[in-house]
């Protein structure tokens, strides 16, 4: 084994800062060039810890960043994990873009760490300090490694929030989420988020009428974790109403695919939208894409407690 | 636990908006093709409006149903900004739109809105809600007022809203008689009179910097400011508006309205709370409070400007007086500056620069809150007066919306070298995701019965009483105009007012 060089806070920091000096000089941001004659601005709202493992393609996890810093600019520390030997790195550097017809750059802070499990002791020591004083820290989680070792609760120190998303391969389930809500962790899971403009079409729809019975249909054998989100979220809010679940059985994810309320409203979901029957009147409404980034921005927008999400996982975890 | 709350999620969800029927006076018009239909379309695709939703349009234009969709479905396409088109969402949204071809001068045409509304409430379960949005001339807003009022669509199940676009008046006295005829059909609390300035995201902004931060409002009075400059600058000429804008001139067009209210909002005192009326009546306070000038006060306090022929960056531009349509010999002023006293506790001796103008350098508007400088100069010596420069406060509100203070550092090195630097705060960059145009805001607050970035009409008063002796004063005059050259910041003039009171125009 060869000496490693070792990793310190401070360094990483100082790195950051050379980073700056550099693009703030002239030659740099082309000051005195008309496209970029008003060098760069530097933007934090947040500091934002992703726990990666080490097979995620780090392009695709870059470009996701990127989108994120648009609307929540930070200074984002990537931690990729990786089984094996003992190992530990680090570096800094920063992710610029240009807003469509601005003169100036936007850039955002990034360190990128990898480590081996064994290292994820000194990864907390090292990503505290990185921290960004007086705004919030957010951690999301997209490392099955860590569930798997049972070590989710060794970083959860260094967060506000923790991002999970439970309808990924190797995500915490809802026990485990559950536990993070009763340790007093703000919490919140995209696969929640991934249902928030049904749920607001819902909503809208039932405004000013009574409810006797719901059915929420789903394909696939099994409801994924979104499907039984949808159904403790209306248990909870609709005392009065019996709801319940129809699976297709066969293929699917089991995400939900039409919801009928009573005999008058059905709901039928489809690619990017809704469709629905109101007594007659034939409608259609737009959801949002429901990509990884517009899911976490929502998330991110939020960093506070979750009365209804929160309300609904306990009515899953009872 | 009702339904109605239970399902409730104000973290996640945006508000939403009653049923209801928009009736657009004007359909055929610019104004509907370009902000309407795209920002009555942007709610549909972000979920805002509720399944019981028309629009039924009226023009003098004969046209069906199908081809006023087939209009509208190309307009939205051409002008929506910053957003996707969704052509299955359209032709859902579309469905809800119908169209009566109609004049506002025959009684029949009102009872045939009457019929249809009776229809479309049946389709489209609109609850009876009605707002009716006059985009049509000023001069026929009482007549379709009364008009509506005669086929008794002023009153019904459900609501009803009427919204009106500036100009409310053409002086104090008209002002005043638009309302006398308004009131007979609607009541106040029904009347939405539209100023886009105060939709824009930038407008609203000043309020939450202002009382949403503890540390500005201490500062926001006569004893740390100095003085303030609002500049709301276009760099193109009248293009093609030459007759509209003959009538109307810069001190009418921008400052009796937009320029006013933004001043009032950067001026005003907190509200009790932030409820349509609390935040109305502190504007309206506010605009009661600015000076009333007397005719001799006029001349050193207004200065009126008309642009010459000159360049706008390279292009050699013509003068107004050669626009299409204008006079020869036009009086119209292009551009307009004004200094006002607010005479109350807090501003008492502060002087609100208000200046707005056609074929200025660039397009710009922004307000300046420059502050006095620090009562020691205890750098002099060492720098070349740099210390002696003014903190200034700068709320961009178009282009590259933002906050920028400017304040003095010390360069790095031996000495103590002093030398200005600027903080920015750019809105657009610090938060990504798309602003709602004004008109989205707006027609969503009128929907909803939200009337906070409305006028009422004592703000309407009270700032024509504020320029109504500008007005008057103007009427006698004759001007030597041209008096600036395009692509300039107005005549020598708006400089020597501000120089009277040892002060200069920021150049923005």
């Amino acid at each position: 084994m060869t000496a490693e060089k070792p990793i310190k806070p401070d360094r990483l920091l100082k790195e950051l800062s050379d980073i700056w000096t550099t693009m703030a000089a002239p030659e740099a941001s082309g000051a005195g060039d008309e496209a970029h004659g008003d060098g760069v601005l530097r933007a934090c709202a947040m500091t934002l810890f992703s726990f990666v493992d080490d097979e995620v393609d780090p392009a695709a996890l870059s470009e996701i960043l990127a989108h994120l810093m648009k609307e929540h600019p930070s200074r984002s520390v990537v931690v990729r994990l990786k089984e094996g030997e003992d190992f530990l790195d680090a570096r800094a550097f920063a992710q610029c873009w240009m807003p469509f017809g601005h003169r100036r750059q936007i850039c955002c802070e990034q360190i990128e760490i990898t480590a081996s499990m064994n290292r994820l002791a000194d990864v907390a020591a090292i990503i505290g300090p990185l921290a960004v004083p007086d705004l919030p820290r957010v951690i999301i989680m997209h490392s099955a490694r860590i569930v798997r070792a049972g070590a989710l609760r060794k970083i959860l120190p260094l967060g506000d929030k923790i991002i999970v998303d439970s309808a990924r391969a190797g995500a915490p389930g809802f026990g485990e989420l559950g536990g993070l809500l009763d340790s007093g962790h703000l919490t919140g899971d995209l696969a929640w988020t991934r249902i928030t403009d049904l749920r607001a079409l819902i909503a809208q729809l039932l405004e000013h009428r009574t409810v006797n019975r719901i059915v929420i249909e789903y394909q696939g054998r099994e409801a994924s974790p979104e499907t039984r989100y949808l159904l403790a979220w209306l248990e909870s809010s609709l005392c009065s109403a019996k709801v319940g679940l129809k699976g297709s059985g066969g293929e699917g994810a089991g995400n939900v695919s039409a919801v009928q309320v009573d005999s008058d409203l059905s709901i039928r979901v489809t690619d990017g939208g809704a469709e629905y029957d109101l007594g007659g009147l034939h409608q259609r409404a737009a959801f949002g894409p429901g990509t990884d980034e517009q899911l976490l921005n929502i998330e991110l927008g939020i960093v506070a407690h979750d009365p209804v999400f929160e309300r609904t996982l306990n009515r899953i975890t009872a | 636990m009702s339904p109605d709350t239970a399902l409730q999620d104000p973290l996640r969800f945006h508000r939403k908006s009653p049923p209801c029927a928009v009736v657009i006076y004007g359909a055929n018009g610019d104004l509907t093709k370009r902000k309407l239909m795209p920002a009555l379309y942007r709610l549909a695709y972000e979920g805002r409006l509720a399944p019981g939703f028309a629009v039924i349009g009226i023009s003098r234009t004969a046209m069906s149903d199908d081809e006023f969709r087939s209009r509208m479905h190309d307009s939205v396409k051409k002008f929506l900004e910053d957003s996707p088109f969704d052509e299955d969402l359209w032709n859902s949204f579309a469905q809800g739109l119908y169209y009566l071809a109609g004049d506002v001068g025959d009684p029949d045409s009102y009872q045939a809105l009457a019929k249809c509304l009776a229809e479309v409430e049946g389709s489209r379960k609109t609850e009876d809600n009605t707002l009716f949005y006059l985009s049509t001339q000023p001069s026929q807003y009482a007549e379709i007022a009364e008009g509506l009022g005669a086929a008794g669509l002023n009153k019904g199940k459900g609501w009803r809203r009427i919204v009106i676009e500036k100009p409310f008046g053409h002086d104090l006295t008209s002002a005043r008689e638009l309302q006398c005829r308004l009131e007979k059909v609607f009541r106040e609390s029904e009347i939405y009179r539209i100023d886009h300035y105060l939709g824009k995201e930038t407008v609203q902004n000043i309020m939450a910097f202002r009382f949403g931060n503890g540390i500005f409002e201490p500062l926001w009075t006569r004893t740390y400011v100095d003085h303030v400059q609002i500049t709301a600058a276009e760099s193109i000429g009248v293009e093609g508006r030459g007759a509209y804008y003959q009538e109307a001139g810069a001190l009418r067009d921008m400052i009796q309205n937009h320029l006013l209210q933004v001043m009032a909002t950067v001026t005003m005192e907190p509200a009790s709370s932030f409820t349509s009326d609390a935040v109305r009546d502190e504007r309206a306070k506010l605009l009661r409070a600015v000076r009333i000038m007397r005719p001799e006060q006029v001349a050193a306090n207004a200065v009126a400007g008309q642009y010459g022929p000159g360049r706008s960056g390279s292009e050699p531009v013509i003068g107004f007086r050669e626009e299409k349509g204008v006079d020869p010999d036009s009086q119209t002023n292009t551009f307009a500056a004004v200094t006002f006293l607010v005479d109350n506790w807090r501003w008492a001796g502060v002087p609100f620069y208000i200046r707005t103008g056609k074929s200025l350098p660039k397009r710009v508007t922004e307000i300046a809150i420059q502050f006095r400088t620090a009562p020691l100069a205890m750098f002099r010596k060492a720098t070349a007066g740099a210390e002696a420069l003014p903190n200034q406060l700068i709320l961009r509100i178009q282009p590259e919306e933002g906050i920028s203070l400017k304040f003095v550092s010390k360069r790095p090195g031996s000495g103590m070298q002093l030398r200005p630097v600027s903080m920015d705060f750019n809105y657009g960059s610090s938060f990504g995701e798309r602003s709602p145009s004004a008109y989205e805001t707006l027609l969503l607050d009128a929907i909803s019965g939200d009337a906070t970035l409305y006028t009422r009409q004592d703000m309407v008063e009270a700032s024509w009483q504020a320029v109504q002796p500008i007005l008057d004063y103007w009427s006698t005059q004759k001007f030597k105009f041209p008096n600036y050259a395009a692509g300039t910041w107005g005549p020598p003039a708006a400089d020597e007012m501000l120089a009277r009171w040892g002060h200069t125009w920021r150049r923005p």
